[in-house]
């Protein structure tokens, strides 16, 4: 990999990106020695044959097809921003336009380098993304779509997102990773949201998309006073997946809502990780990341919370729970908090068990079939992280897909 | 129906059913009535299918079949129902969706297909009705955040949705107030059929002043030890249970 990044090198005439790929080439491949890749083999990713490629190599890529039923399938809103093989789809796409909602040009994105190979990677090899102005004040009631979709590609997809939310507006986005087939692909997503005072925002992230699909996801929040930010990070099906959460909570009174569900079978591989930075007093933070592990599943959980100094007053609660449903099925859960403040109310915890031979029995006592039983169960334990899911007609399609997965009827 | 012969088990190797024996057939309603301790959980317990006991001797015949030889889904879908004592809160799964996979769980038993939402919606209501619950019971989680009566209620309504052969009632009435004594009472002699029968477990004589029992038997340390009429139940609420242990010495 690191052989053909050298080869790619010359060929770069853009400065920014030419350093970039300098830094990811000099720091390297992420390697399970790494304290922060302890259970996750990033290589298992390459192995599969994924090169980066430059833009303008990308831009000879055949015109692609993808059926509007296919997106339906996902959609529950008329905004959808439609990426395909790390492309933006203008004819897919379609946006309700709005005074106060704009796109940016993609010349405007901020230029930083960082110590960390994927997110240079990124830097050097984004081929596109969304630039996104929500006005002061604007209150989108429409949900915002963005579909990462995959075709067979053995590129990896860079992608750079930014979003700018101005004060006092609300707006909910949801991001969905999926694939038209079960085809090898790999997603480097890079998003920075900025949220100013007073605003209120959700950001849904599904992933669904079949066990060849594999994810780097990156996302940094950075919110300002009273600002009330939701994540909901939902992944279903996937080969490698690792999301990176980070919040910044910047200005007082502001709350970080961070909820995760993975939902794992076969060899899936789920690495969570996220950090809020309470840099300020009187804020809040909830946290809440349960996991469902079937077959040969792998599940990590590394949440980390720090509490700076100057941050008093603050709440900050973190929870990871996790059913193991199988013998084979593992969980790595490394719960941390760090306080530098005095006056604060923090927990953190973290809990594997397996299904309440109880609950199990009171079901089976109303009829009810050992594997619908555990169904119900283990849906129950997941419907409680969808349920946080504000659009209702997302939540329902979730709720189904999850069912089904579960193969329960409900 | 039911026919419970010299029945021995055991939990973590004490043995706590003692030959216990007890024939019921469709129509009638049996009471079970008997110190703490003196085995009446365990009985539900193992009728039922719950781990952990181990049955040493006898036989429990169900309309002729083995019923020791099934699995506890298999029992309810042949007909047998248990109230339990302590209701297990299931969070996250609604009443609606718990009862409606109960209900398609022992119609597909039977061979039979699903049953229609509408079907569904109608037969809830009415059964709801039966035991006075509020319509927001649909969509709350199976006995969560319920009171001890709430509880009581669900239970008996569940045995309404589910119409069993057999209704076995584990200390249905403890921890009732009066108006939900009444309440279950009322749900159980609705549901009394020619058809049907039940067995009802209970410590203290007030329930039976409710549903009144074609049979009284006293249990004490694992087995019975009398049988009688409903006059038997206010015997021992004016005696206790003192004279029963003497009986069982002698």
């Amino acid at each position: 990999m690191i052989q053909e990044l050298e080869n790619i090198l010359p060929n770069i005439t853009n400065e920014y990106q030419k350093v970039s790929l300098q830094n990811a080439i000099a720091i390297g491949i992420p390697s399970m020695k790494q304290e922060e890749w302890k259970y996750t083999y990033y290589n298992k990713i390459l192995q599969q044959g994924f090169i980066p490629k430059d833009v303008t190599s990308l831009k000879d890529l055949p015109s692609l097809n993808i059926e509007k039923e296919f997106i339906d399938e996902y959609s529950v809103s008329s905004n959808q921003l439609i990426f395909v093989d790390g492309i933006f789809h203008a004819e897919l796409s379609q946006f309700n336009s709005h005074p106060k909602i704009n796109f940016w040009n993609t010349n405007n994105i901020s230029e930083h380098h960082t110590k960390d190979f994927l997110l240079e990677l990124n830097n050097a090899f984004a081929t596109d993304g969304i630039f996104l102005e929500i006005g002061d004040h604007v209150i989108a009631e429409e949900l915002i779509e963005i579909f990462y979709i995959n075709t067979n590609s053995k590129n990896i997809v860079n992608l750079k997102n930014k979003i700018k939310v101005g004060k006092n507006a609300q707006v909910k986005l949801a991001e969905y990773y999926i694939s038209t087939e079960n085809q090898p692909a790999y997603n480097n997503i890079v998003t920075e949201i900025e949220i100013a005072a007073d605003s209120i925002v959700e950001l849904d992230k599904i992933q669904d998309a079949g066990s060849l699909y594999n994810i780097t996801d990156n996302t940094f929040i950075k919110q300002e006073k009273n600002a009330v930010v939701t994540v909901n990070t939902i992944s279903l099906t996937g080969g490698i997946t690792r999301n990176i959460l980070q919040f910044d909570v910047n200005g007082e009174h502001a709350t970080a809502n961070m909820n995760g569900l993975y939902l794992l079978q076969n060899n899936e591989h789920v690495d969570n990780r996220t950090l809020v930075n309470h840099n300020v007093a009187n804020c809040e933070s909830h946290e809440l990341y349960k996991g469902i592990l079937d077959e040969k599943s792998t599940g990590v959980f590394n949440g980390k919370i720090i509490v700076k100094q100057p941050a008093q007053k603050t709440n900050a609660f973190q929870s990871n729970r996790n059913i193991l449903l199988s013998n084979d099925a593992n969980i790595y859960t490394k719960p941390q908090l760090e306080i530098f403040a005095d006056d604060v109310k923090c927990s953190h915890g973290a809990t594997t068990s397996q299904i309440e031979d109880s609950e199990l029995f009171y079901l089976r006592a109303r009829g009810i079939g050992k594997e619908v039983a555990r169904g119900l169960l283990v849906y129950a334990f997941a419907a409680d992280i969808v349920e946080r899911i504000k659009n209702e007609k997302l939540r329902n399609k979730l709720q189904s897909r999850i069912a089904e997965l579960l193969k329960i009827e409900l | 129906m039911l026919k419970i012969n010299n029945l021995h088990a055991s939990i973590d190797n004490k043995e706590i059913l003692k030959g216990f024996s007890l024939e019921v057939n469709a129509g009638e309603v049996h009471a079970i009535m008997g110190p703490n301790g003196t085995g009446k959980s365990t009985l539900a317990a193992v009728l039922t299918g719950k781990d952990g006991y181990e049955v040493t001797q006898g036989t429990v015949e169900f309309d002729g079949k083995n019923l020791l030889e099934l699995e506890p889904e298999e029992r309810a879908q042949q007909g047998v129902f248990l109230a339990f004592q302590y209701p297990i809160e299931i969070p996250g799964v609604s009443n609606a969706n718990f009862l409606k996979a109960a209900v398609n769980e022992i119609r597909k038993s039977k061979g039979e297909p699903n049953i229609a939402p509408s079907e569904f919606l109608k037969l809830m209501r009415e059964k709801m009705a039966l035991v006075e619950m509020n319509k927001d019971f649909i969509s709350r989680s199976v006995n969560q955040g319920f009171s001890g009566g709430e509880k009581k209620r669900n239970e008996i309504f569940q045995m309404a949705m589910l119409d069993p052969k057999l209704a076995i009632l584990d200390e249905t009435d403890s921890g009732l107030d009066i108006d939900a004594l009444r309440i279950v009472a009322n749900g159980v002699n609705k549901l009394r059929t020619k058809d049907n029968a039940f067995v009802v477990i209970t410590h203290y004589q007030r329930l039976l002043d409710y549903i009144i029992p074609d049979f009284v038997h006293v249990m004490y340390n694992g087995k019975i030890v009398k049988t009688g009429d409903k006059s038997l139940a206010l015997e021992l609420e004016e005696k206790g249970y003192d004279w029963i242990k003497e009986l069982e010495l002698a």
